[in-house]
């Protein structure tokens, strides 16, 4: 009689083994996708980027661009920002009188498209193409599972708003 | 209650069988994890891509909603620290930096090229 009670044990902690492992699993796989999707949408901003200058023939004046990494905060136009900085400009405090978002670059860079739509699972067979070109063999078939949004509903988007 | 016990110990090997694949399934996203990490790392770090890596004003006019929003845009250090209030206590952000001068400026609101 022991024996199927400890079998029983046994199975168990087995299952929680599995449970444990499976979401570990699933938190990786979106770590990777969102890895993906950076290397994607960086990739295919500096290929716009090279492009747009070797059309115009000549670098973008420096007061124009806004390199990475860097930070956006957007608010309506009606909001009153009251801000304070500190003599070395290592501290500022902003005070809004409404609701503002904050967004990371690569939010950004998925926004304006760059991210071949990949990261809704909405994407073109032609994005589709770019994109796999975009990245190595090995991650391939991700980018192709993520175009058919086949893992999106583990992929929770990185979107840091507030307000 | 043989029965039983081979049911058991069909259950346990199948489980075991599982576990056993769904360790080998990680190990595997690991490896591409960090293949990935070292990839960006590179790529973000070449000087010539660090010199295309860039947007313009209009683009971050064009993520926002609508888009003659106001656009702050903030530049800092890495390991700056932000704290952002709950909603409930007030709108306020500060920024922490021990590295280096933070920058923040405004995104035009024309549709002129210069930020």
């Amino acid at each position: 009689i022991g024996l199927p009670t400890n079998s029983a044990q046994e199975c168990q902690n087995l299952e929680v083994e599995r449970q444990r492992r499976l979401e570990r699993i699933k938190q990786k796989q979106s770590q990777l996708q969102e890895l993906i999707l950076q290397q994607i949408a960086f990739k295919k901003l500096v290929q716009r980027n090279r492009q747009v200058e070797q059309q115009t023939k000549r670098p973008p004046p420096p007061n124009s661009v806004i390199h990475l990494p860097f930070i956006i905060v957007n608010t309506s136009k009606k909001t009153v920002i009251d801000c304070s900085i500190s003599n070395d400009k290592f501290e500022y405090l902003f005070n809004f009188d409404n609701m503002f978002e904050i967004h990371d670059d690569i939010e950004v860079l998925k926004r304006m498209g760059m991210a071949c739509g990949l990261e809704v699972g909405k994407c073109s067979p032609e994005d589709l193409k770019i994109a796999r070109s975009l990245v190595p063999k090995a991650l391939e078939p991700y980018v192709t599972e993520m175009a058919q949004g086949s893992i999106s509903n583990v992929y929770i988007s990185g979107v840091s708003s507030n307000g | 209650g043989t029965r039983v016990d081979s049911g058991l110990v069909a259950r346990y090997k199948s489980l075991q069988k599982e576990v056993s694949d769904l360790g080998e399934a990680e190990e595997k996203l690991d490896e591409l994890i960090n293949k990935s990490n070292l990839q960006l790392k590179l790529l973000t770090e070449d000087p010539q891509n660090k010199k295309l890596g860039y947007v313009m004003c209009q683009d971050l006019r064009s993520t926002v909603n609508p888009p003659e929003q106001i656009v702050m845009v903030v530049r800092a250090p890495p390991e700056t620290q932000m704290q952002v209030s709950d909603p409930s206590e007030g709108y306020q952000i500060s920024l922490k930096s021990s590295r280096g001068p933070i920058d923040v400026f405004l995104c035009p609101e024309d549709s002129s090229q210069l930020c």
